[in-house]
């Protein structure tokens, strides 16, 4: 089976021990640090950070360039219109396309930055357990007034975590009712708009013959969708507010130059 | 321990789905529930912690009514459910965080829950699979991960549905002894199934038709009775072949048609005499 892009990996480097709040707050900072960063240098420097700490926590290079690479279309799509669209000294000029300087720095710029955001995110994931992940969102929403949305922050979690749980079972489905289809003549090849009324109808019905199942079992084991509690443990230690006051100072030292 | 008193229950289109049922079931004691598809077995272990309440009558759990909601939770501590299909009982992305979603939701402290999910791993022998994803196991050991995540609650009563239907023989033999082991360790037992071979240890069985309870009694009583057939049950085969015997004067006694190899022997002793 393919790897699936940001996934776990256990580890117990300094990065893997750190309080998952700890890591999602950094991981906004490093992202509004690296959308202001304008110069080179300073996108050089964070760059140089990333290298540091994913070298630090040993994780193999495979994780991130799985990471980068469903997006790279769109990153090249970024980087070739800004340098194509871009007004300013022109660089070359091939038929009606005429590439500038300033398109080719902020294509590259652009580029940059997305491709960092995608790194720090897959460095998060990848330290992280993602239940834990989980666990630190809830706790990081639980102060906030969601109720005023009909949810509240435990719900948000146990929902993040059966979706994600519940994926494989729902692309089994699929295979299962294709095949199911297919062994009474269905042909998926020729037209696949005309299949999908097929597939999708049977589908449906057993997704939610699955959700209600799995209700009645969530119920059975007690579940409320009020406050309970969790088997991880956070406790922010001194470490996290350490390493949360070295980037907030590392930030602050970039922006200034 | 948990009393059944006059429930009824219709489906939502109008048909009757539980007749007027009265029941007891004593702790410790191990009770099977047979009936063919659609004899309201299945819903009577759904009222058995509460998650269907009774349309009339009720369902007293260690004298909590599962119609109050206050007690819901309190009840669900007492009687756990291991479901039929073990692919939509799992919540969690990993073996040991399935375990953990029932403790989680008894609001327990981590430390405590910890201690719960290792016990409940120890106990059903699954501590090598503690971080694997619960889908990546094979039915039985799936089956084993749903009744671990129903232990981990520590309930005193615990139910299961149809739980070898889904299942290969053999694991479905591995899953029956488990079933036996915790039954010696005094955890009352209700057991439902429409294989009637699986019943041969219970202490009581209990046989639905059409929402009602149509006999109930000793498991050498109720398997060897001649309606089961009309009822659309089948007896197991070693007792049906005792039954024969007995009519042509051969008498083998109940103990040993508990599996062929005793039944064996006990014939090839009948002979010898003879």
């Amino acid at each position: 089976m393919q790897e699936p892009v940001f996934s776990y990996v256990p580890g117990t480097s300094f990065l893997h021990t750190l309080d998952p709040r700890t890591k999602l707050a950094a991981v906004m900072l490093l992202g509004i640090l690296v959308f202001r960063t304008e110069s080179f240098f300073g996108i050089g420097v964070i760059f140089a950070l990333f290298i540091a700490l994913a070298s630090f926590t040993g994780l193999p290079t495979g994780i991130f360039f799985r990471a980068v690479r469903p997006m790279l279309l769109f990153i090249i799509f970024i980087f070739l219109a800004q340098l194509f669209f871009t007004e300013g000294k022109v660089l070359a000029s091939f038929w009606i396309l005429q590439p500038s300087i300033e398109g080719l720095q902020n294509g590259l710029r652009l580029s940059a930055r997305f491709i960092l955001l995608l790194l720090f995110a897959a460095l998060m994931t990848a330290s992280t357990d993602p239940s834990a992940i989980t666990c630190g969102i809830e706790r990081i929403l639980r102060p906030l007034p969601l109720r005023w949305l009909g949810v509240n922050s435990y719900e948000l979690a146990t929902m993040m975590n059966i979706s994600i749980a519940f994926l494989p079972l729902l692309f089994e489905r699929v295979e299962r009712t294709k095949a199911a289809q297919a062994s009474r003549g269905m042909y998926f090849g020729r037209n696949p708009f005309h299949s999908v009324p097929a597939l999708v109808i049977p589908l449906i019905r057993g997704i939610v013959r699955d959700a209600e199942e799995l209700a009645l079992a969530m119920e059975s084991r007690g579940y409320q969708g009020t406050r309970r509690t969790s088997m991880h443990e956070l406790l922010m230690q001194k470490r996290d507010w350490a390493s949360l006051f070295a980037l907030v100072f590392f930030a602050a030292l970039l922006l200034r130059f | 321990m948990i009393r059944f008193e006059n429930v009824s229950y219709n489906y939502p289109d109008g048909t009757p789905a539980l007749r007027n049922i009265n029941m007891g079931i004593r702790k410790g004691e191990y009770i099977g529930i047979i009936g063919k598809n659609g004899s309201g077995k299945s819903t009577m272990s759904l009222h058995l912690n509460g998650l269907l309440r009774p349309q009339k009558g009720k369902v007293m759990v260690r004298g909590m009514d599962t119609g109050d909601f206050s007690k819901l939770q309190g009840i669900r501590k007492i009687v756990g459910i291991v479901f039929q299909n073990p692919e939509t009982q799992f919540v969690g992305r990993t073996v040991e965080e399935d375990l953990a979603f029932g403790p989680e939701n008894l609001c327990l402290p981590p430390m405590e829950i910890r201690r719960r999910v290792n016990r409940a791993l120890a106990e059903t022998g699954l501590e090598k699979y503690r971080y694997h994803s619960p889908k990546s196991l094979s039915g039985g050991q799936g089956q084993c991960v749903a009744l671990a995540g129903v232990l981990a609650m520590e309930p005193e009563c615990l139910v299961f549905d149809e739980v070898t239907s889904m299942l290969d023989p053999d694991s479905g033999k591995t899953v029956l002894e488990r079933v036996k082991r915790l039954h010696e360790k005094g955890k009352t037992i209700v057991y439902i199934t429409h294989n009637l071979e699986e019943l041969h240890a219970a202490d009581r069985i209990i046989v639905m038709d059409r929402g009602r309870i149509v006999l109930e009694g000793k498991p050498e009583n109720v398997l060897s009775d001649p309606s089961l057939r009309a009822l659309g049950l089948t007896p197991p085969s070693l007792i049906e072949l005792a039954e024969h015997l007995k009519n042509h004067g051969v008498a083998v006694p109940w103990e040993k048609t508990s599996c062929p190899s005793s039944f064996a022997e006990e014939i090839c002793r009948l002979f010898l005499k003879m």
